[in-house]
């Protein structure tokens, strides 16, 4: 097996499991909740501004794991309470007002940051030698690290107490109050929980990316498509759309270029939407 | 000190408040359409009141009154004299109202184990083996997911479920829809034992049979409204009927 | 209803442009009429929104650095700058509207753009000639369109020197070309071609990503590590230079792989940040970096106006320090904005831009370029070429 051929595998694994934690929370919040929140790249925003502040000022780096936790879950609990939770069952409507949202972030940030690139620098500069290839330090920690986010938040749904609720709460919400279980409290902890997965996932992409006010919405957009791919309201889903999203991207960027690797993600979406509306693990 | 001794000082003056689950006048529906009309009624400890009516007349929304899922356009709810009209539903359990709905009475998504013990702090089947001798199905179904389930075996998990939380009042919406006869008769023993215990009922039945036998009063429901009440020994088979059939 | 009135409008304006030299002499009667009297009117069209809006900012502060300069020596022909600024951020169609606005409501004299080609394009069939159009920006050369002037650096003069330099200094042969998908970078890489082959050196891959899109490099970068050219020449923009840069970096290839980027002013390399910028090269005709008298006093005048926090100076912004200079010098050698006086009297006119006086030839400015590299994310000047021509020569 060529060099080449393993980095451009790493890429592949690296782009699938990057994607499916940034997508997370905006899977959280849409499948379980029936909100589209369109401003989910706006966290992602806030959180890598988190990195930024952090490092700016001389701070080790992973000082904005808790920082981006702060503010994007205290920026989702007030959220929740006044945008999202007067229009629960308004889809259109959630559409529209996190839109809204998403603009207010932006703008927010311009006028805090301006509009100019900011850059975190890497915590852990340069590539680590295995299997015979170079490849960057921080990007394997990141592999491993979404990796362990994902299974992680799979047992934990799958197992906990409170993930068994929510999943009582999303599949019937009404029995779940009849057996005292506070619906809305639960719905705003799920809502904030999917804001901080996505500052966490700003914080993980900081040092990678020029950090500015519009960035979220490279992160929104690709995070609809694995959305469009996997279907709602399942982990699995969210693992498989990313994993066919960021795989097809990944590995047609690697074959032919980014060009082909864009337009393969495009009209894999459409066919999606087409064909198969529900997702990829969708039962009549 | 001085508070513990004047703490029974308004009772003195108030009539003793009624226990049980009362409701009185109410009245709600959806949107504009009133559905319940003006509604009294009441289950005291150790009472089962079986709501009876042709479908439609307002049974299930009369139970959506009583926790609170819809509120009371007019009349209260009291449950041991304290009113609930402010409360939500879980608010409601926690002040000891199970509820069995008719429509979706289980979680479909989780297994009829984590049915069972989603709320059950120890999460174990412990205090279900009563429950198993007379339903033998569900413990053999126990790590099945509950969508797999019948219809009659979903409101054995409900009724299953409901009386093992062990409450004082326990509401009911149709717990024999699809149930085998002998499954009914292993139902209405349960809710026999659990009233001797004090519990108070309140079942919404079409089966009359099932209403019967664990019936002590009734409520005739006809357009929203009360068209009959009263103890079982006063209310005739009969008279139950010509307002069940058109 | 108005948009019928105003599309008659604008045939009629139309009409007047096409009518001939009767017709044409009557705008500029007009304006001379009001010389006398009115100011002189000049559009500034830069991007006030959208993530381009970055560089409205320092636009905006350099073209009123250069009109109040103009203004205390008398305006043009007498009469005082006034500025009137829109927003080019925003789709092209958005910006010819409020050209449209600027023409007909403001009626201004003169318009200057520092914006993309596209809006650049949209602009030029909007204004049809009618009012000198000044175009700032760095770009991709060979736009000849009626009475449309061009300032910025072209592929002749970024690509050409540097490539050759590149080439005797370190030795260069082979280059890997990679860009954004849009008309820009895949003509700049057009011209590139020539200027590698004219120093025996080889393309030995080429590829583009689609723009606009959130494009990611982990992909391109192993490409280029299989390849392992001497140069990669980048024609990204904006973020995807940003990425790119530092993904680059983060694999390690700056050690061994010199980056030539096509794009790169003083806001891009603070994105690429300094642990990403070795080995990395910039060809412009401005950098706030140069140290030369004529930078130095152009520094201090902007400063003193706008204090130690104005915007960050850098190649696009500064253009319209240079874009108001030229309007002055073009419109007072040809006595007014007559079309025809305006494109002849263009030939030759020297004006100040903000590294030192530049000349125009065939509507295209000659000037020096400035190759830097960017190592600990500063731009050092390592190599200057004086008075490159633009490679693009328009009838005058």
């Amino acid at each position: 097996m060529s060099p080449i051929f393993l980095i451009q595998a790493i890429n592949v694994l690296y782009g699938v499991t990057t994607l499916a934690v940034l997508v997370l929370g905006l899977a959280v919040i849409f499948g379980l909740l029936g909100v589209l929140n369109i401003a989910h790249g706006e966290f992602v925003m806030v959180g890598a501004y988190c990195a930024w502040a952090v490092t700016a000022d001389g701070l080790p780096f992973l000082l904005a794991v808790p920082l981006a936790l702060v503010v994007c879950g205290l920026l989702g609990l007030v959220v929740e309470r006044v945008l999202i939770r007067p229009l629960y069952h308004r889809p259109f409507d959630t559409l529209v007002a996190t839109w809204g949202l998403s603009l207010l972030l932006r703008k927010t940030a311009e006028a805090i940051f301006g509009l100019g690139f900011r850059s975190v620098r890497l915590p852990l500069a340069g590539t680590w030698h295995f299997l015979g290839v170079d490849y960057p330090s921080y990007r394997l920690v990141l592999i491993a690290v979404s990796i362990l986010v994902l299974a992680a938040l799979f047992l934990w749904y799958g197992s906990s107490r409170t993930g068994m609720r929510i999943r009582a709460m999303v599949g019937n919400a009404d029995l779940a109050q009849a057996q005292g279980i506070a619906v809305k409290r639960l719905a705003a902890g799920t809502f904030i929980a999917g804001t901080i997965l996505a500052g966490l996932g700003g914080v993980m992409v900081a040092p990678l990316v020029p950090v500015q006010p519009f960035m979220g919405l490279d992160y929104v957009l690709r995070a609809f498509f694995v959305l469009v791919v996997g279907g709602l309201g399942s982990v699995l889903g969210v693992l498989a759309g990313a994993g066919a999203i960021g795989g097809l991207d990944s590995v047609v960027s690697a074959l032919i270029d980014g060009t082909y690797g864009y337009f393969t993600v495009l009209v894999v979406a459409i066919l999606f939407l087409w064909l198969r509306p529900r997702g990829i693990f969708a039962h009549n | 000190m001085t508070g513990q001794r004047s703490a029974p000082a308004p009772a003195a003056q108030d009539p003793a408040p009624a226990p049980g689950l009362v409701f009185e006048a109410v009245e709600g529906g959806y949107g504009s359409a009133t559905v319940v009309r003006g509604l009294s009624g009441m289950a005291a400890p150790g009472e089962v009141l079986c709501v009876l009516g042709r479908n439609g007349v307002g049974k299930s929304t009369l139970m959506k009154l009583l926790l609170g899922y819809i509120p009371c356009l007019a009349g209260r709810v009291l449950l041991d004299g304290r009113p609930l009209d402010r409360l939500d539903p879980p608010a409601r359990r926690r002040r000891g109202i199970t509820y069995c709905p008719q429509e979706r009475p289980v979680f479909d998504d989780l297994s009829v184990r984590d049915n069972l013990t989603l709320m059950r702090h120890d999460r174990t089947l412990a205090a279900f083996a009563p429950y198993f001798a007379r339903f033998p199905i569900l413990e053999r179904r126990l790590n099945q997911h509950a969508g797999t389930l019948s219809g009659g075996e979903k409101k054995i998990l409900s009724i299953v479920r409901g009386l093992s939380e062990e409450e004082r009042v326990v509401l009911l919406d149709e717990p024999s829809e699809g149930v085998q006869w002998e499954n009914i008769l292993h139902m209405a023993e349960l809710i026999a034992e659990r009233k001797a215990k004090g519990v108070a009922f309140i079942v919404v039945e079409q089966n009359l049979a099932f209403a019967e036998r664990i019936a002590d009063r009734y409520l005739v429901m006809d357009q929203g409204k009360s068209v009959l009440a009263g103890p079982r020994a006063e209310i005739g088979r009969d008279a139950i009927l010509a307002h069940l059939h058109v | 209803m108005t948009e019928g009135k105003l599309a008659i409008t604008r045939r009629t304006l139309l009409g007047t442009a096409m009518g001939g030299a009767a017709l044409s002499l009557a705008p500029g009667l007009i304006g001379r009429a009001a010389a006398a009297a009115g100011e002189f009117k000049i559009g500034l069209f830069i991007p006030l929104s959208g993530p381009a809006s970055l560089f409205g900012p320092t636009g905006r502060a350099c073209a009123t650095l250069a009109a109040d300069e103009a203004n205390k020596k008398g305006g043009i022909l007498g009469r005082q700058i006034k500025l009137f600024i829109a927003d080019a951020g925003g789709p092209p169609a958005d910006t010819a509207k409020s050209a449209v606005r600027l023409m007909l409501q403001d009626g201004i004299d003169l318009a200057i753009g520092s914006h993309d080609s596209a809006t650049m394009e949209a602009l030029v069939s909007t204004f049809k000639g009618k009012i000198p159009y000044v175009y700032t920006p760095v770009y991709q050369g060979g736009e000849c369109d009626f009475n449309v002037y061009c300032l910025g650096e072209t592929p002749a003069q970024q690509v050409e020197p540097s490539v050759t330099w590149l080439a005797r200094n370190k030795h260069a042969k082979t280059f890997y070309l990679i860009g954004d998908d849009y008309v820009s970078p895949r003509k700049t890489n057009e011209a590139a071609k020539k200027y590698i082959a004219a120093v025996g050196g080889k393309v030995v891959g080429e590829e583009y990503v689609p723009f606009g899109a959130p494009n990611k490099f982990e992909q391109s970068v192993t490409r280029i590590k299989g390849v392992n050219p001497d140069v990669v020449l980048i024609t990204l923009v904006g973020a995807d230079n940003v990425n790119f840069n530092r993904t680059f970096a983060g694999f390690g290839l700056d050690k061994s792989i010199a980056r030539l980027s096509m794009l790169l002013e003083e806001n891009t390399l603070k994105g690429i940040g300094a642990e990403s910028s070795n080995n990395l090269y910039s060809c412009m005709a401005y950098f706030a970096a140069i140290d030369n008298p004529a930078n130095n006093a152009f520094k201090a005048a902007y400063t003193a106006m706008f204090g130690a926090n104005a915007p960050q100076l850098g190649t696009i912004g500064v253009d319209s320090y240079a874009g108001v200079n030229f309007a002055k010098a073009l419109v007072e050698k040809a006595h007014g904005t007559n079309a025809r006086k305006c494109m002849a009297a263009s030939e030759g006119v020297r004006f100040e831009a903000a590294a030192g006086p530049v000349t125009m030839h065939g509507r295209q400015v000659d000037k020096n370029m400035y190759l830097a590299n960017c190592n600990g994310g500063q731009f050092n000047i390592v190599a200057t070429f004086k008075n490159m021509k633009s490679g693009t020569t328009c009838k005058v």
